[in-house]
């Protein structure tokens, strides 16, 4: 078996190990009200938005029904990888996994597949009724690339939200410090950017909060390359041509692919370092 | 002599500790480890680790598993070429590691434990199925992790430690938690498994238990290894001559009358008999109790044991030996506000 095969066949143990688990049939239902359940309502013809605006196309109804994934999965990502290291070391399972032949960086790499995939597959489950449902209800589908840049910045934010909490887990020794952790991580990027970014606004001397001024507008657009959140909308933003937050495409990419390898190479550093 | 299958050349492990200053918060210290530690396991046979807790026999343990990187010195395979180094994936390709009392728990069954252990070294599931068999989990092999008992745990893990067929077997406190007959099955594994050639270090607190196992022993102190051999080697290198022991009824006999005191050991009055040790055999000393009316009931020379060996090796009586406070820091709690490392 090849070492990719190895990490892979792990990866799809512990993806199974905390997709039947407990907690993800606690959170299923969770993810069922919000993911489908915000297509079903931003595509009803009647909505109003805020500002009187009402979404015209089905990537602007995905685009609202995002916060689905924002609110609900993102914490759920957070609740099935909290002890993902803890766990395992308080047992002293950890140092049995470490003084096994596969390196530790493979097994490192193994727990983010695992504990990506086991959240991930749901959501894209659900992601895939969302489009069904705006397709019933808007009589129109979305284009491909349109799915794809949604399915896939979904793929990203969760990923993301998985190495916060594994990093989050394998630093701390007691699962409640790592749960703390990964849903005060959650708690900033969700509710407290906004104040953040008020405040740099503030300090900044850029009003705040008009849509109609250019500086706020890139003043948020550029914080919000430091969120996950942000990054995530970011990426579906390049897909409604109606919003331009005066941010590149390649800044996007870039601070996306920040996110995604600087939090993966930590990890695998710490796996590579860890004392049981 | 046997085959040295592994050596360890001045192989140095300090932990790393937080010591937070006012203006450093983030410094670290080296603590306590082990200091130049030099070992060498032989091919087939059974070392005893043994040490007053915190003498850092885990500590090495993790060491001779590859999961603690060695700081200074070097671990050789002997067999291939002397002079090659192993490193701690060479380490971990050869040695199975058995650590205290592994707390596994959650809903997943026992093979499916072992299955997921056994597909980071490349296990077959037949081999599992024989290793559960091998440690007497074969009826047990769908039970789920929260419904074992500590003993069924330790058999767990030792399957697990076995998984890769390894040539050098770890094990730490493997006794703790296993019935009487458990253990003495587990004994005679061990017998078979140095049949095959592999060779075993096994850290125990439970030093007389060891005694009847292991063809060498090797005694730790504070992160150091005193001394080293086969029993009557380790007695030798410690100055231990063998014992007379003597027991008889009534009340204890004047020994100063029969032998010089240095040579006293102990002597026990109890209610109806007594018990003697003298450090050395007196010629014709049983003639001359005997003619003076002594009852002498039993009268034995015997080996110095493992503790006796370790006080001897440490300076300490047999309280310090099994109480020492200072000594726990070997092992230090990696802590940070109580909890973080």
């Amino acid at each position: 078996m090849s070492d990719f095969s190895r990490i892979m066949v792990f990866a799809k143990r512990l993806m199974r190990e905390r997709l039947f688990s407990t907690r993800m049939y606690i959170m299923f239902p969770i993810l069922l009200l919000f993911i489908p359940g915000m297509a079903w309502g931003f595509s009803d013809p009647n909505i109003v938005l805020p500002g009187g605006h009402q979404p015209d196309s089905p990537m602007e109804v995905l685009f609202y029904a995002s916060l689905g994934v924002v609110f609900g999965a993102t914490m759920c990502a957070v609740l099935l990888s909290y002890d993902s290291v803890s766990r395992e070391r308080a047992s002293g399972v950890l140092e049995l996994r470490l003084s096994q032949p596969m390196p530790r960086a493979h097994q490192a790499l193994a727990m983010i597949l695992g504990s990506w995939r086991a959240i991930l597959a749901p959501t894209w489950i659900l992601l895939l009724f969302s489009v069904v449902i705006v397709r019933y209800r808007m009589g129109e589908w979305p284009s491909m690339v349109d799915c794809l840049v949604y399915f896939l910045s979904t793929a990203l934010i969760l990923l993301w939200y998985v190495l916060f909490t594994l990093l989050a887990s394998s630093y701390t020794r007691e699962q409640g410090t790592a749960i703390s952790f990964g849903v005060g991580l959650w708690f900033l990027f969700t509710f407290l950017w906004a104040l953040i970014t008020t405040m740099v606004a503030y300090a900044s001397g850029v009003s705040i909060g008009q849509e109609n001024d250019a500086a706020w507008v890139m003043l948020e657009g550029g914080l919000d390359l430091f969120s996950p959140n942000g990054v995530y909308h970011h990426l579906l933003e390049t897909r409604l041509p109606q919003i331009d937050r005066g941010i590149a495409a390649w800044h996007i990419l870039v601070m996306a692919l920040a996110w995604t390898i600087l939090p993966s190479w930590l990890f695998v550093r710490r796996m590579e370092k860890i004392l049981p | 002599m046997e085959e040295v299958v592994l050596r360890l050349e001045d192989a140095t492990y300090r932990h790393s500790l937080y010591a937070p200053s006012a203006f450093k918060p983030w410094r670290r210290i080296r603590g306590q480890g082990i200091f130049s530690a030099n070992l060498s396991l032989h091919k087939g046979t059974i070392l005893g680790l043994v040490g007053p807790n915190g003498a850092g026999k885990t500590t090495l343990l993790r060491m001779m598993a590859g999961i603690l990187p060695l700081q200074e010195g070097s671990t050789y395979d002997s067999r291939k070429d002397s002079s090659a180094t192993l490193s701690d994936a060479n380490l971990r390709m050869i040695v199975g590691h058995m650590p205290e009392q592994v707390r596994w728990q959650g809903r997943k069954t026992v093979r499916n434990a072992l299955l997921e252990i056994g597909e980071m070294c490349q296990v077959s599931e037949s081999r599992i199925d024989g290793l559960l068999k091998l440690v007497g989990l074969q009826t047990r092999t769908d039970a789920l992790l929260n419904e074992l008992s500590q003993g069924m745990r330790q058999r767990l893990t030792l399957a697990a430690a076995l998984l890769g067929s390894p040539q050098i077997l770890l094990l730490d406190e493997p006794l703790n938690g296993l019935d009487p007959v458990a253990a003495a099955a587990f004994i005679v594994l061990l017998g078979k498994l140095t049949d095959k050639g592999v060779s075993i270090v096994i850290s125990s607190h439970q030093v007389e238990g060891l005694v009847g196992i292991i063809d060498r022993l090797a005694l730790m102190h504070r992160g150091q290894i005193l001394a080293e051999g086969t029993m009557l080697e380790v007695a030798q290198q410690l100055n231990l001559n063998k014992k007379t022991e003597i027991t008889g009824e009534g009340k204890a006999p004047d020994f100063s009358k029969y032998v010089s005191t240095a040579e006293f050991t102990e002597v026990e009055q109890f209610s109806e008999d007594w018990r003697a040790v003298l450090g050395k055999s007196e010629p014709g000393l049983l003639q001359k109790l005997v003619v003076d009316g002594i009852e002498i009931t039993s009268w034995a020379i015997r080996q110095p044991n493992v503790i006796e060996m370790l006080c001897a090796a440490t300076g300490q009586s047999i309280e310090d030996v099994g109480l020492e406070v200072t000594s726990t820091a070997v092992l230090p709690l990696r802590t940070f506000r109580g909890e973080e490392e």
